[in-house]
């Protein structure tokens, strides 16, 4: 048991993405309400570790510090986690954090996460609206709608989903839930819909929906609650009509 | 374009039709399978009788490629590349669905090489003339048994956990009650098979046949 | 034709509003931004966008939008533009719609509106409580499919550091650092945007995120571009205290009956629940008996200043005082608060149904910034605008609820064309200006890094920042005394001399975030000098600038912007007329009906 004035944090350590990974402990002073960002924090502040051995701060992703950015994803105790929704009172310790095992490594805890942006493109989650120019108001829409495709619009693209998934991996370059959920979100939208084809188009292409393999990790992960495992279900009654009826009517 | 979308649809059409073979024909068989076998329990004639009726439809051995052999050794195949493509990781998040992802494919596995083993045994050495007494002869082997068991079992799992996940994968189960649903109705399917494939072979091993009263 | 090339920097509401403009014209843009676009802070809004679209039936016009904004604002705004503003603000919700924002609805499928501070009417649209983070994701879709159709580069992970501008005086381009390789580097451009946020990090901690550390904007303020009213930032009167962050908590727990309170004796430190009601001080109860706890954002805040800063009566010393809504039935918060009240929880690990939460005014937005023109957002040196909560333009002395995103996406939208039609208009572009110009910089750049890093020195930032953030907050913030401002430009000066001296410890060259943020905070040292001399200067009070020695609105003197420049290192203020011709000032008053 450590001494309960003190916080023990690991932190695994990586200077460059082709680096050796290494490990390193500091020891922190206690505070009420600390989270896992003030535990970084405070080692750019001192980056002693706990054998007293002088080293660099760490480096992490953060910005909004209230778990709406998505940047501040890690492992935190072999879980994927949000640092800055991390309180330390109700982690164990010592307390250890990792980056991200399925996105490349920047350094340290920061990793690229640009393979969901590019996923996004691909499977062109946007209204393809005819212009900013005023054309008055937009497609008039059920409160029940509403209130379904609203979830699905708070993804912040943290990556845990894919993270824990075991069918993304580096032999396979599964998609992941968070962009299958997003393709039902457009196809939702009355103009979104007039689109859907291309999108269910996009999402059966190699590294698509049907490598999901339903462990449906990705639902117990999300930190904002999205109701992944419904929309992967949703998307592919979608996507093999589109493929049957595109088989049989051309 | 064209050629682009082929490949990429081709990786979608060929993972549904292992999703597919999964339940229609594999699944369908091994119930047709578990039911011709559950003559068994009545007595040795009605069985060797429902055996003899099987052995002599017409076009036995097409009818057996294209129904059976062919999509289990597809099934099979294409679940060994999508399991080495897979990455199991339940030590780090220890939840129920990511349990069953993984016993999925250790019993998909396990399935298979009985599968192998049961054709061999009783269609191959028998020239696909399997009676009662061949499987009962067999079964005196404890190693034989064992594995009988333990092939009907992850077969039956593999089975119930493949419905829960033919249900969700095929968006036939969307929401999350429905899933739940699905789940129990897979679950219920896996434990009835195992507690027929186990009485099945309890049956061979003993000579036990509780429906005999039938006849009486 | 030329086809001319423009760069935004900064992908919040404004800067992809701004982006998508110029895509949509057929121009190929460069969007350069900290953090990957979709992380913008822009996300963090959660109460609403303003537009007068009366869908209520109340009599709402995009006049009496203009007229709230204006008054709330104090008379400070120029008015031509904040009209503008407010007529088009309608169009931009009809945008936002057909983009795709799930905004709520209706039982009729029409957009449903809700009542925000500083109006009577029903203007605020809204998507659940994430309004923000909404927009922001249906603009990024958008600059998304124009960068999929090769009319939009992103540089995500660069950060701004310096513009380039020849001899005339004209901006040709920017310099910027790649976060991961540290590389520094020059992008040529006939003209720039920027949309690079809020300040809130020169106060240390804020409700802004992380990257919101107006270091773009000092940068340039450094360069010519001036700073205009620089002193007026608003202050949230209920923010989670977290030694990280202060998270915003909504004005509703106020409104459905959250009471605040502070225990008599700053000694006491038995739990909350336990100091009996005798012992406890219901101070805006006492001192604002008509209001109670729900007089205005800026009184409130005051009154907690005071009482933690004078009274000296802060929860157990500290700087905090409870927001009570335990004595609200579980039934009624979990219906009507839960969302806030599941922040509380989340960050704090305490549940606020038990627990009075201990909150304290927190900085929360930057109504100056940069100094741009009435018409097209465009700042004093040419090729330069400037367009979001970076710049000064829309909200006075004093910003109204939901009324920022509007004015972002309003300004973004204008500043794009502009930029476009300006980099048209060039007879040279910056193809034709010397690679001299844009090797000066960068090695002025280069050389600047070099600095921080060589290891001579001692001072760490982080304590620098901690410092400057404490000593801003104390005195920069709610009250304002002319003794204290001088404190702390002493404090601020004596910190950017030990920044001269400062130490390292991480030189190495990938991904450094130490040396990243040593840049920065040399930036946000100059500024927080132009917002607390800025203060010192302007002796009144007017909307959230407030000075009791001069607690009154002085029209005559200081009905003014104020325009900081920088000449010879030296910040200069200059006062220019504020342009009241569609509404004439009257008097501010929070005790009756305007
Ligand atoms: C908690 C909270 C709640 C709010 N709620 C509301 C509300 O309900 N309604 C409302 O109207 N307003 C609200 N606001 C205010 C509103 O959110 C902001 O004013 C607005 O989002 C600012 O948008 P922006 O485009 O100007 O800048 P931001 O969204 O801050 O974006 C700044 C961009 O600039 C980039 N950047 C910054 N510096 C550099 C640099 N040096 N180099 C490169 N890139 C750089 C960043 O990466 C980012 O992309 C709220 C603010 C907060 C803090
Ligand atoms: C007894 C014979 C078998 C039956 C009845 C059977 C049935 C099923 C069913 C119904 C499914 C669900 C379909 C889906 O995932 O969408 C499935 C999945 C699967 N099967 Fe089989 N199967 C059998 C044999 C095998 C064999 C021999 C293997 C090889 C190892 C195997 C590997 C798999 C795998 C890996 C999956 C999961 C696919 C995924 O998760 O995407 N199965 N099986
Ligand atoms: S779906 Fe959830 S877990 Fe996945 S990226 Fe979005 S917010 Fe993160
Ligand atoms: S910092 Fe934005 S989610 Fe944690």
């Amino acid at each position: 048991m450590p001494d309960a004035k003190e916080v023990i944090v690991r932190v695994k350590r990586q200077v460059s993405p082709k680096g050796t990974p290494y490990w390193e402990e500091f020891a922190l002073p206690w505070r009420p309400a600390m989270n896992v960002i003030i535990c970084l924090r405070d080692i750019a502040e001192n980056p002693v570790t706990r054998e007293g051995q002088r080293t660099t701060p760490i480096s992490y992703d953060s910005n909004c510090l209230e778990e709406v950015c998505g940047s501040c994803a890690m492992l935190i105790n072999g879980k994927a986690r949000m640092a800055c929704s991390a309180l330390v009172d109700k982690l164990d310790q010592p307390i250890r954090l990792e980056p991200f095992s399925k996105f490349p490594v920047v350094r340290d805890l920061a990793v690229d996460r640009q393979f969901m942006f590019e996923s996004l493109k691909r499977v062109k989650s946007w209204i393809p609206i005819d212009g900013t120019y005023d054309l008055g108001e937009g497609p008039r829409m059920a409160p029940e709608t509403q209130e379904k495709a609203y979830p699905l619009s708070r993804c912040i693209s943290c990556g845990s989903c894919l993270e824990v998934c075991p069918q993304v991996n580096d032999n396979n370059k599964f998609i992941g839930a968070a962009i299958i959920s997003q393709v039902r979100l457009f196809n939702m939208h009355p103009t979104g819909a007039m689109h859907a084809k291309e999108r269910i188009a996009a999402l059966m292409e190699p590294g698509g929906i049907q490598d999901c393999a339903n462990a449906q990790n990705c639902v117990k992960a999300c930190p904002k609650d999205i109701p992944l495992t419904e929309s992967i279900a949703e998307m592919n009654r979608q996507a093999w009509k589109q493929a049957l009826v595109g088989w049989l009517v051309g | 374009m064209s050629r682009t979308a082929t490949r990429s649809e081709t990786d979608y059409l060929l993972r549904k039709l292992h999703s597919f073979t999964g339940v229609i024909p594999v699944g369908a068989f091994l119930a047709e399978h578990f039911w011709s076998n559950s003559y068994a329990l009545v007595s040795r004639a009605q069985y060797d009788a429902k055996s003899q009726e099987l052995q002599t439809i017409p076009f036995r051995v097409a009818v057996e490629w294209l129904f059976i052999f062919l999509p289990m050794l597809y099934h099979g195949g294409y679940g060994i590349y999508i399991w080495l493509r897979g990455k199991s990781n339940i030590s780090a998040y220890p939840w129920v669905g990511n349990w069953l992802y993984t016993t999925q494919r250790y019993t998909g596995l396990i399935a298979f090489a009985y599968i192998g083993w049961h054709l061999y045994t009783e269609r191959w050495l028998t020239h696909g003339k399997s009676t009662y007494t061949d499987v009962e002869d067999l079964l005196q082997n404890p190693y034989a048994l064992a594995f009988m068991f333990i092939g009907v079992l992850a077969s039956s799992f593999h089975l119930g956990v493949g419905i829960w996940n033919f249900l969700c994968k095929w968006g036939l189960a969307a929401t999350v009650k429905a899933q739940r649903a699905a789940g129990a109705l897979g679950a219920t399917v896996g434990f009835a098979f195992s507690v027929i494939g186990v009485l099945i072979v309890l049956s061979f091993w003993l000579n036990w046949h509780p429906f005999d009263f039938y006849l009486k | 034709m030329r086809q001319p090339k423009i760069i935004v920097v900064g992908g919040g509401l404004a800067g992809l509003m701004a982006t998508i403009r110029i895509a949509e014209a057929g121009v190929s843009v460069d969007l350069f931004s900290i953090v990957p676009v979709k992380r913008s802070h822009s996300v963090c809004a959660q109460g609403g966008i303003n537009a007068a679209k009366n869908q209520k039936g109340e009599g709402d016009t995009t006049w009496k939008h203009f007229d709230d904004t204006i008054y709330g604002g104090d008379f400070l705004a120029n008015q031509p533009l904040v009209r503008r503003m407010c007529e088009a603000a309608p169009g931009i919700i009809d945008l936002l719609d057909r983009m795709g924002v799930m905004f709520n609805r209706t039982p009729e499928g029409l957009l449903d509106y809700r009542r925000f501070g500083g109006t009577m009417y029903h203007r605020t649209a809204f998507a659940g409580a994430t309004t923000g983070q909404q927009l922001l994701y249906a603009l990024d879709e958008q600059v998304r499919r124009h960068e999929s159709e090769d009319r939009v580069k992103k540089y995500e992970g660069q950060t701004f550091l310096s513009a380039v501008i020849d001899g005339g005086g004209v901006c040709r381009g920017i310099c910027a650092m790649d976060l991961r390789s540290m590389e520094v580097k020059t992008y040529p451009a006939d003209a720039v945007i920027f949309c690079t946020g809020g300040i809130g990090a020169i106060f240390g901690r804020s409700t802004n995120s992380v990257v919101c550390t107006g270091s773009a904007q000092s940068a340039l303020f450094q360069q010519g571009v001036d700073y205009a009213n620089g002193e007026f930032i608003q202050v949230h009167p209920t923010a989670i205290p977290g030694e990280d962050k202060l998270r915003l908590m909504s004005e509703s727990a106020r409104g459905e009956g959250g009471r605040v309170w502070v225990p008599k004796n700053p000694a006491d430190t038995r739990p909350a629940r336990s100091i009996p009601e005798a012992e406890r001080f219901y101070f805006l109860e006492d001192w604002y008996p008509k209001y109670g706890n729900l007089v205005p954002r800026d009184i409130a805040t005051r009154a907690i200043h005071r009482i933690v800063y004078q009274e000296r009566l802060g929860i157990a010393g500290q700087a905090a005082v409870y927001l009570d809504v335990t004595h609200i039935s579980r039934e009624v918060l979990d219906r009507k608060l839960e969302g806030i009240l599941e922040i509380y929880e989340k960050f704090l690990g305490v549940d606020p149904r038990e627990e009075p939460m201990k909150v304290f005014p927190a900085m929360h937005y930057t109504m100056g910034g940069m100094w741009v023109n009435s018409e097209d957002q465009a700042t004093n040196v040419p090729g330069i605008f400037a367009a979001g909560e970076c710049e000064y333009q829309y909200h006075g002395a004093n910003r109204l609820g939901a009324n920022s995103l509007v004015s972002c996406i309003f300004g973004g939208g204008l500043a794009g064309p502009a930029a476009v039609k300006y980099a048209r208009s060039l007879e040279k572009g910056a193809e034709s200006t010397s690679t001299g110009v844009y090797e000066n910089e960068r090695k002025r750049q280069e050389e600047k890094n070099q600095a921080l890093i060589s290891p001579d020195g001692t001072e760490n930032p982080m304590t620098i920042w901690r410092e400057l953030g404490d000593v801003m907050t104390e005195h920069v913030t709610v009250t304002r005394i002319n003794k204290d401002l001088q404190t702390a430009d002493v404090k601020i000066r004596e910190l950017l001399e030990r920044y001269g001296r400062i130490n390292l410890s991480d030189r190495t060259k990938w991904s450094n975030q130490t040396l990243n943020f040593a840049r920065e905070l040399g930036n946000m040292l100059v500024l927080a000098r132009v917002v607390t001399l800025g203060a010192l200067e302007r002796n009144e009070s007017r909307g959230a600038h407030y000075k009791p020695d001069f607690p009154e609105r002085d029209d005559a003197n200081w009905l003014k912007t104020t325009r900081a420049k920088w000449r010879n290192g030296e910040i200069r203020f200059g006062y220019e007329p504020v342009d009241i011709s569609q509404i004439p000032p009257r008097a501010r008053r929070y005790d009756a009906a305007k």
